[in-house]
């Protein structure tokens, strides 16, 4: 079983925040509950805070109340005493509390105050106000002070006999005074209620909002809106019996506890109410304090949850990066190993190859050199040995030049030779070689060019050439017998003015190769099959040397194969246009002013018309040889004809060749290997191989106007060397004596110098003309190549400048060659040594 | 960048815990000033009594006028530190004491220091001496000419308003363009009215109370007299005893007795209502159409300050079209009160410019200050615009010997409970007579 740490990790987040989750539902719920708890303890100690406190009012007033009795009690058994009562309460002054004393002597009904007024005791209802130590009490009412007051009755006795009544007036501020000043710190209201009347007779100053102002109890109810019936049962009930009662109810819209609280045995109440959160402030404090505390708790523990997180977080990130860096460095490792053994089973495959792919050739060329030895003296075998011989040094030879090529390409030693060239050119020596390998293998080679605009291009016409060749021989290689192979060029759209943009396919009916080959078909060292278990032979550099050239021309390699399906090369490259490229003196020297081409295929038609839009002349491209038979009956006039044989066949040819005038070339555009011996047959029909090319035309033009005129004369001999003498620079004995032989064998003799030094000194001494022309090799001994050639040209003798050095080398490539025409040499033939090409250069230099 | 916020981030954090250590430990380590756990006491806070009447309140309302006097009062309370105690006192029926009786009592006895006086208390206390010469406040100096007028006696200001009330009629004006009938500008427009909607089964077309009947009468006894251009001079006639007060009285008086007798006014209803109570719900269902208040009852949610109906209030109907009929009523302070510096400094503030800009914009009324304007709810915009014509008669005047408010309200009161006009007309010269005898 395999551990899954994401998927854990992942299970363990919901539960773990779950867990988080849980512990604070936990702590919220005790919490809670403890802060229930308190709230309804501290209300209920509110409550009985607020009680105690309506007591201790209540006590205090019925405590004013008794003094005020007592203290009328004092003054009634003066007034008994002296002899003259009237006269007492005359001379009684009004202080805070008492506001009027009075009497009435028994037997009279009006009596005399101490303001001096008369006094009736009339106006007063002392039916309701109950008593203070068993004296009456008036009902409240408003007196001459513009107070509510109450009077409190006492008899006047003397001798066990009443005399007369006092009267003492009280009012109600004189309670103010003594009262605490602030209640529920003047959050809460509180009234003095008078029972019967139900009039609020007093609200005290230092007990309550300030602003709230009642008249009695109906309109304190009705302005808080307290009309419950239960509550107003209740409160009536309460005033009926002088009980108390607390009650909870809303006061503008703060929630409150309402009281009446009896004071006097019910003659007066305490009304009001105090908010309940004044009476739950201490509840409150302790709540808010407790939830600070848990808040306080909270954070930290959050905090140390968050910097807990920070660092873990940290710490993971660190040991993630050492983890992705020791991971890098492992498959760094792993891939560097990778390569390393890739490397070393390549290089050693390749040897192994390469072994088994030079051997092979070297064996043939030893065994049959061997066998000629043996067989010299008959002439057949000897040819035919020495064919084989060629055959396998030729081979070998492509394989060293390969192995080169890749080792030059990875050490970026290649530089590409820019040079004007045509295409035309590129794809005639391309046809020249892949035909007739294609034709040997029995293979169908089909060649197109479409929409190529421009012909006349600048680029490496050898490494083209290399490219093209790589890809169509392996075309060649891997496709059965019987097999198709199609090269195409094709003109893409021109992204710049200046470049044509061509794009070459090469596509077989071949064997195909595995996706898995495919990945790896541009690495050096790798062939599709080994060779020492397959019939093709190859370095398996080909594919790598064409990628990395492609690649060096700023172009693209892409490849599309399937197994026994066959493979598609696509090469695209931009080359530059060859400015300047004028055909129009070529026509107008010939006196070419209008063409006729008969074409039935579009696709050539278009290209026709293409590459000879700037040729000047007029141009008449017509489908069928019914048009063109037309054309020519209204009397147009040319001197040349084009024909696609392939599309129209010998009957067109007969047919134009009978509307066309006699003297009227035609020529048969056709491919390589057509049977055109009928059509030829017609007189003045020529054959211009496909595809056209302008160039190709031109050529095959002169050819035929050439052979009309036969104003040209002919190719000088290409024979032998016969009487010319060279001096040639060579330090390798065998190789010196190589050519020796060979310039011998073509009538040819030569003086062999074992340095530069020799040759420079040889040069010197020799007379003027004694020599041909020098061979030089480049890399000797005492003095190169080079620095002969630069001491020949520096002699100072007329033929000093002008005889032909022709660098014979083994440093065959391209930067090797104008390494040699630079130090002055006139031309470049690399080793190992192609008789005709050297043939070939000494007769263009030589004459 | 980033690393940059998180050292600054780390900076923060190890900023605030070393803060919340400091903190932490100078919480613990707090040491009481004193022994003595009872806390500081204050100073001796400096008191002064307000005696006011107060109105029966609705629940959850908010008075408004009573709020734009706590305003002033409190900030009053600020600047000087010293704290007003309320007294109040409101007759609970026609049988208790009135407020005016109270305070006259209170204000003889120097029960509180400072008292919402109506015209009749203030002139009385006035010419007793009760009351102290505000004369020497600071911001008085702010105060209208017509207010400083009303309220001087024996030259002394003895009181001094914080709005200038302005009676009128408050109609319900659906009504009135329901019976397709114009708002009356003329006494015999306004019985053309009643009889109107008393025939299309409205019984009683006008809410009365015991209080402000009086304002009728004002509109047609004085409506040439303030705006005939000859005021002093009539006056100064009046005070001498040339020209009669049941003179300009009587076509009042007749108005009334009419509006008794067609039963446009329920008279014994009328003598035992207290102002607002009994007419209003009457009015606010459309049940009556006309009714009398003073200006800010159209702003106060618990007299008329919302209305289902379009309310307008216009003047009393008199000769020279409709009346608003201007009265006072002002804060006297003692004469011997406790606290009267207090009071005075405190009633200073009270009248201040800003003040009473606060007390204006927050009643939406007339300010006596000259510096003070504030626009009108669009009910109350006629009478402000006789008003700001300079049309309007006062309901009480300290230049006339003779108390007007209050004996016209009491003379009117005799009316509704059965006096003929001439009874009444005669309590008036009584008055004039026993005025001139003084």
């Amino acid at each position: 079983m395999k551990k899954k740490p994401g998927k854990r990790l992942k299970l363990k987040r919901p539960s773990f925040f779950l867990s988080i989750v849980l512990v604070f539902c936990i702590l919220g719920t005790i919490v809670t509950g403890i802060s229930r708890k308190i709230t309804q303890e501290m209300s209920a100690a509110a409550v009985q805070n607020l009680s105690e406190s309506l007591d201790l009012i209540q006590c205090t007033i019925e405590a004013i109340f008794r003094s005020q009795a007592e203290f009328q009690m004092l003054i009634a058994q003066e007034v008994a005493r002296v002899e003259s009562p009237e006269a007492y309460i005359l001379a009684c002054e009004r202080n805070k509390s008492m506001a009027k004393m009075s009497l009435i002597l028994s037997g009279e009904t009006v009596g005399v105050s101490n303001d001096g007024e008369p006094f009736d005791a009339g106006s007063l209802d002392f039916s309701g106000g109950g008593s203070i130590l068993d004296l009456p009490v008036s009902r409240s009412y408003v007196n001459y002070l513009g107070a509510w007051a109450y009077t409190i009755q006492c008899p006047v006795e003397r001798d066990g006999k009443v005399i007369g009544t006092l009267y003492g007036e009280y009012i109600y501020d004189a309670i103010d005074a003594s009262l605490p000043n602030g209640f529920y710190n003047m959050q809460a209201c509180i009234y003095v209620m008078d029972a019967e009347s139900e009039r609020f007779v007093l609200k005290p100053k230092g007990m309550g909002q300030r602003n709230a102002g009642h008249l009695n109890l109906d309109d304190f109810y009705r302005a808080n809106d307290i009309q419950d019936e239960q509550i107003r049962a209740e409160v009536k009930g309460c005033l009926s019996s002088g009980k108390n009662i607390l009650f909870y109810h809303d006061i503008q819209g703060v929630h409150a506890l309402n009281y009446m609280w009896p004071v006097n045995d019910g003659t007066i109440f305490l009304v009001g109410y105090v908010p309940v959160e004044a009476i739950q402030q201490e509840g409150r404090t302790v709540n808010q304090s407790i939830l600070i505390v848990v808040a306080a708790m909270l954070t930290a523990f959050m905090l140390c949850v968050l910097l807990y997180y920070l660092s873990w977080r940290e710490r993971d990130k660190i040991r993630k990066e050492r983890e992705e860096e020791r991971k890098i460095h492992s498959q760094q490792l792993a891939d560097a190993l990778q390569a390393a053994q890739i490397a070393s089973e390549s290089k050693t495959t390749f040897l192994s190859n390469m072994s088994h792919d030079i051997r092979t050739p070297m064996n043939a060329v030893l065994g049959f050199a061997t066998l000629l030895s043996k067989e010299a003296e008959n002439p057949v075998k000897v040819r035919e040995y020495t064919k084989k011989i060629l055959s396998s040094g030729q081979h070998l030879l492509s394989l060293i030049n390969d192995i080169l090529d890749v080792s030059k390409i990875e050490s970026g030693k290649v530089v590409l030779n820019f040079e004007k060239f045509a295409l035309n050119d590129v794809i005639s020596s391309v046809d020249a070689i892949i035909q007739p390998m294609a034709a040997a293998r029995g293979q169908s080679f089909h060649l197109s060019v479409t929409g190529v605009r421009h012909e006349y291009l600048i680029g490496d016409e050898t490494r083209i050439n290399q490219i093209l060749i790589n890809l169509l021989s392996n075309a060649v290689k891997y496709t059965p017998e019987n097999g198709q192979i199609w090269f195409r060029i094709i003109g893409l759209k021109q992204r710049s003015n200046q470049y044509e943009h061509i794009c070459i396919e090469v596509e077989d009916t071949g064997y195909g190769m595995t996706p898995e080959y495919l990945k790896t078909i541009f690495d050096a060292f790798t062939r599709a099959e080994n060779s020492t278990t397959n019939k093709v032979q190859g370095t398996g550099l080909g594919m790598a040397i064409t990628k990395s050239i492609v690649e060096m021309m700023g172009g693209t390699i892409e490849v599309f194969s399937e197994v026994n399906r066959g493979s598609l090369f696509r090469v695209e490259l931009e080359l530059r246009i060859l400015e300047g490229q004028d055909s129009r003196q070529f026509w107008e020297r010939w006196g070419i002013s209008r063409i006729l081409a008969v074409d039935g295929d579009p696709e050539s038609r278009e290209n026709i018309q293409a590459l000879m839009n700037d040729s000047g002349i007029q141009l008449d491209i017509l489908s069928d040889e019914k048009k063109a038979d037309a054309w020519i009956k209204s009397g147009a006039e040319y001197q040349l004809a084009l024909l696609n044989w392939e599309v129209h066949g010998t009957a067109a040819v007969k047919q134009l060749r009978e509307a066309l005038p006699d003297t009227v070339p035609i020529l048969l555009l056709a491919e390589a290997g057509a049977d055109l011996n009928e059509a030829l047959s017609i007189k003045r029909v020529s054959v211009l191989a496909k595809p056209f090319f302008v160039s190709a035309f031109q050529e095959k033009m002169e050819e035929i106007w050439s052979e009309k005129d036969a104003e040209v004369p002919a190719e000088p001999d290409s024979g032998g060397l016969e009487g010319l003498h060279f001096l040639v620079a060579e330090d390798n004995e065998i190789n010196a004596e190589i050519l020796m032989e060979l310039l011998e064998a073509e009538g040819a003799s030569c003086e062999i110098m074992e340095n530069g030094r020799l040759a420079v000194e040889r040069f010197q001494q020799a007379a003027e003309g004694e020599f041909h022309a020098i061979l030089m090799d480049v890399q000797m001994p005492v003095m190169n190549g080079h620095q002969a050639t630069q001491a020949i040209r520096a002699l100072e003798r007329k033929d000093a400048k002008r005889i032909p050095i022709i660098a014979m080398t083994a440093n065959a490539f391209a930067e090797d060659e104008k390494a040699a025409l630079d130090a002055g040499m006139n031309a470049h033939v690399a080793k190992p040594l192609d008789m005709e090409l050297l043939k070939r250069v000494i007769r263009q230099y030589v004459r | 960048m980033k690393k940059w916020n998180k050292k600054k981030a780390r900076r923060w954090l190890s900023a605030c815990l070393a803060g919340l250590m400091v903190s932490s430990l100078a919480a613990c380590g707090g040491k009481p000033d004193s022994v003595n756990v009872l806390p500081k006491e204050e100073e001796e806070e400096r008191l002064v009594n307000l005696f006011s009447p107060m109105e029966k309140t609705d629940p959850n309302a908010e008075n408004v006028a009573r709020n734009a006097c706590d305003l002033t009062i409190i900030m009053a309370e600020e600047r000087l530190g010293t704290k007003m105690v309320y007294r109040t006192y409101t007759a609970e029926s026609y049988q208790d004491k009135t407020y005016d009786d109270v305070t006259l009592d209170r204000a003889r006895h120097n029960m509180d220091d400072i008292y919402l006086l109506n015209p009749d208390t203030l002139l009385i206390l006035g010419a007793e001496g009760k009351l102290m010469d505000l004369s020497g406040l600071d911001n008085v100096k702010n105060l209208r000419e017509i207010v400083r007028v009303a309220n001087t006696v024996d030259g002394k200001l003895v009181a001094v308003p914080q709005e200038v009330v302005a009676y009128g009629l408050f109609v319900n004006k659906d009504l009135f363009d329901q019976y397709e009938l114009p708002l009356p500008e003329t006494p015999e427009e306004f019985l053309e009215c009643c009889r109107v909607f008393q025939e299309n089964g409205i019984e009683t077309p006008v809410g009365a109370n015991r209080w402000w009947l009086e304002t009728f009468v004002f509109a047609q006894a004085y409506a040439d007299l303030y705006n005939g251009g000859n005021t002093e001079a009539e006056i100064a006639a009046l005070d001498r005893g040339e020209t009669r007060y049941s003179d300009y009285m009587r076509p009042g008086f007749d108005f009334l007795k009419e509006l008794i007798d067609r039963g446009y006014i329920d008279a014994e209803k009328a003598s035992v209502s207290e102002a607002i109570e009994v007419e209003r719900p009457d009015f606010l269902v459309g049940k009556t159409p006309i009714v009398m208040a003073y200006w800010g009852a159209a702003n106060t949610e618990t007299a008329y300050g919302k209305t289902d109906f379009e309310m307008q209030v216009i003047g009393f109907p008199s000769s020279r079209g409709p009346m608003p009929v201007i009265s006072m009523t002002g804060f006297g302070i003692g004469a011997e009160a406790e606290h009267q510096e207090d009071a005075a400094d405190l009633l200073n503030v009270m009248l201040s410019d800003e003040a009473l800009q606060i007390y204006s914009e927050t009643n939406r009324v007339i300010s006596p200050s000259k510096n003070v304007k504030v626009d009108c709810v669009p009910a109350l915009q006629p009478l402000n615009d006789r008003i700001e014509e300079g049309i309007y008669v006062l309901g009480a005047n300290a230049g006339m010997n003779v108390e007007q408010w209050g004996n016209t309200c009491l003379i009117v009161r005799d009316l509704l409970n059965g006096a003929s006009v001439d009874e009444c007309m005669t309590a008036f010269d009584e008055l004039q007579n026993a005025a001139l005898e003084r």
